[in-house]
């Protein structure tokens, strides 16, 4: 773990946009069985404000981002909140930046958010029937690798690997939903459930 | 990329938002990453660090990416540069690509096209490293600048080397055994048109008649117990490049036949075959036997002998030119002390004089175990003369008995005749005097050479 990487204490994970509140709390179940970490839906009780990148139908990433570590700031406040809880922003839009046509996540090492966008992890944005299973799961995985990213750990070459690096869903479905051994023991001890 | 030399990339952009994009995205992905705004910044630190990959925008203030991709050509002619550009102009990018960039992208980038361009600069990088490595390493084994020998007939042999090696012409190396003929070989190899295709070496001596022509010319399979399978012969692998035939003396007569055909043809028919099968070898042939005799003595057949005998060239015995041994101790030393993670290594004055003094018998290759032995055993940094397997006084020199002045000088000279078997030319210079002196003082203190010497 790098000195600047925040161990993670609590997850409260929040919709950006139209968000369908099943796949919300889908997601929520699915990664509080895989993290040792408590797990909350936070009350849509206001609008994340977001921006889009110029010339394009997009989210700006780093904007966004930005916007959730601001508002993770109060999470990790008493009575609010606690230390370390890391917020969990799942984005409607696609999403991408001046530099990159799109991201499926950002995260910064040590930052206390993540944010993933659904967009691109849906079957429908490549023509296919929906599958909201589907949507969830690779969502799901999505925010974990994020998660990981904040906790201090960088890409991995091992294909099976969580943490390996991912630009279609082809990947994400390929690489598996655990991390290996070597990333595992990087993390966090309390990160991991089990 | 290895866990303990990461891939280093300079991303040169004026654009913050794309430095920082760039920056971090190579990061987690374990890359080392500078980022800098301008093409000033980028050449001060191309100039103090390494770096494997540099991506350039093109539209900068001052100095644009074109231009600084021309500097860091000449700064850094082995850094791999991928143009960025947020316009994607036709003319840019072959401009770019004429200029040697590696490959260049159009803003805003897909994080799967980047990823993929860059794994491949990474592997176009490591391939042109491995390549330089490579060729390097072919020609710091065996050129003729390699054999090592500042002797006059040592220059003559690698002039020799140097004037045939470009050539076709079948070489016919000879000289006792530990003077290096297969360096010589390797020397002519490298230095011809057929260096990037294969050296193959037969060792004829090592072989018997039946293993041996299987080894040049193959077999068929089926043409004996235990061909399970076809098997190409050494003529036919080396195929483009040259063939090395060592202690071709050996051959038995029935193999000197078959050679001679394939060399007279350039086809080798494999052994239980029967269709000819077209190569194209050079042929460098050595042998520490006296082919000429053994040809007049019906042991050698002389159609052979004059077809391998082009160019011949005669490796002399280190013997026969002692202001090698020298050089080519050091050489040595310097080899195996590199080897060995060793700075600074030397000989004492004494080490030099007792190697100078020695005979020599096992030639270049005796020169080379010795130095081994004593960079192993020994004491570096500084080899001694307790170090070298042998001593000045080794052989029964005379022991020095007295203690005048003459008494010193006479023993001493006894003891360099005895070291040199009474080489007047040798001892004259591990003496340091020149021979008409050195007759005087054998005269003088009545020194008598021996008989069995």
């Amino acid at each position: 773990m790098s000195p600047s990487a925040l161990s993670p204490s609590a997850l409260a994970f929040r919709a950006v946009g139209a968000i369908a509140q099943p796949l919300l709390r889908d997601v929520v179940t699915r990664v509080s069985r895989m993290v040792g970490l408590p797990c909350r839906a936070l009350a849509l009780d206001d609008e994340v404000r977001t921006a889009s990148v110029v010339g394009r139908k997009q989210w700006d990433a780093d904007r966004l981002l930005a916007e959730l570590e601001m508002r993770a700031e109060a999470l990790a406040v008493p009575p609010i909140g606690a230390p370390g809880t890391v917020l969990v922003g799942l984005a409607a839009e696609d999403m991408g930046n001046a530099i990159f046509t799109h991201f499926f996540g950002r995260a910064r090492i040590g930052g206390g958010a993540v944010v993933v966008s659904v967009a691109r992890l849906s079957p429908t944005f490549y023509g296919m029937p929906d599958d909201p299973d589907l949507t969830a799961r690779r969502a799901s995985l999505e925010v974990l690798h994020e998660l990981a990213h904040v906790a201090g750990l960088r890409h991995c070459t091992l294909p099976n690997c969580l943490m390996r690096l991912a630009h279609n869903v082809e990947a994400i479905d390929l690489r598996g939903g655990a991390f290996c051994a070597e990333c595992a023991s990087r993390l966090p001890r309390h990160f991991l459930a089990g | 990329m290895t866990a303990a030399e990461p891939f280093r990339i300079l991303v040169v952009d004026d654009e913050t938002i794309v430095r920082e994009s760039l920056g971090g995205w190579f990061r987690e992905d374990g890359c080392k990453v500078d980022c800098v705004p301008s093409s000033r910044e980028a050449l001060r630190l191309v100039a103090e660090n390494r770096y494997d990959l540099a991506l350039l925008d093109v539209k900068m203030p001052g100095m644009d990416g074109l231009e600084l991709q021309a500097r860091l050509a000449e700064a850094a002619p082995d850094l791999t540069i991928i143009i960025m550009t947020a316009y994607a102009s036709v003319d840019t990018a072959v401009r770019a690509l004429k200029q040697g960039a590696y490959d260049y992208i159009v803003k805003p980038f897909d994080p799967d096209d980047l990823s993929h361009l860059v794994r491949r600069a990474q592997e176009h990088r490591s391939l042109r490293s491995e390549n330089r490595r490579l060729r390097e390493s072919l020609e710091a084994v065996a050129t003729p600048e390699s054999i090592v020998g500042t002797s006059p007939q040592m220059r003559r042999v690698q002039e020799l080397i140097a004037s045939v090696a470009p050539t076709d012409a079948t070489v016919l190396v000879t000289g006792k055994s530990g003077t290096g003929k297969e360096l010589v070989a390797k020397a002519i190899h490298a230095g011809s048109p057929r260096r990037l295709n294969a050296l193959v070496t037969v060792h004829c001596g090592a072989l018997a008649e039946g293993v041996l022509e299987s080894e040049l010319f193959g077999h068929e399979k089926g043409a004996f117990t235990g061909a399970a399978y076809h098997h190409k012969g050494k003529f036919e692998q080396a195929d483009g490049g040259t063939i090395f035939l060592d202690e071709i003396g050996e051959v038995s007569p029935r193999v000197q036949v078959e050679l001679l055909r394939v060399l007279e043809e350039k086809t080798v028919t494999r052994v239980g075959g029967k269709q000819p099968v077209p190569t194209d070898f050079r042929v460098v042939a050595a042998t520490n036997r006296d082919l000429e005799s053994m040809v007049k003595e019906g042991k050698f057949r002389e159609d052979l002998w004059w077809r391998l005998n082009v160019v011949t060239i005669l490796i002399p015995p280190l013997s026969d030119r002692p202001d090698d041994i020298e050089p080519l101790a050091r050489h040595f030393l310097d080899r195996f002390a590199r080897q060995m993670n060793l700075k600074d290594v030397s000989f004492s004055p004494e080490a030099i004089v007792a190697l100078k003094a020695h005979p020599w018998p096992g030639n270049v290759r005796e020169l080379q175990n010795a130095i081994e032995r004593a960079v192993v055993l020994g004491k570096p940094p500084v080899i001694r003369m307790d170090d070298l397997p042998f001593s000045v006084t080794h052989g029964g020199a005379p022991r020095i008995t007295g203690r005048k002045l003459e008494d010193v000088e006479r023993g001493h000279i006894a003891a360099v005749l005895s070291e040199t078997n009474w080489n007047i030319t040798r001892a004259a210079d591990v003496l340091g005097v020149d021979r008409g002196t050195l007759y005087n003082k054998i005269q003088r203190y009545k020194l008598e050479r021996p008989a069995s010497v």
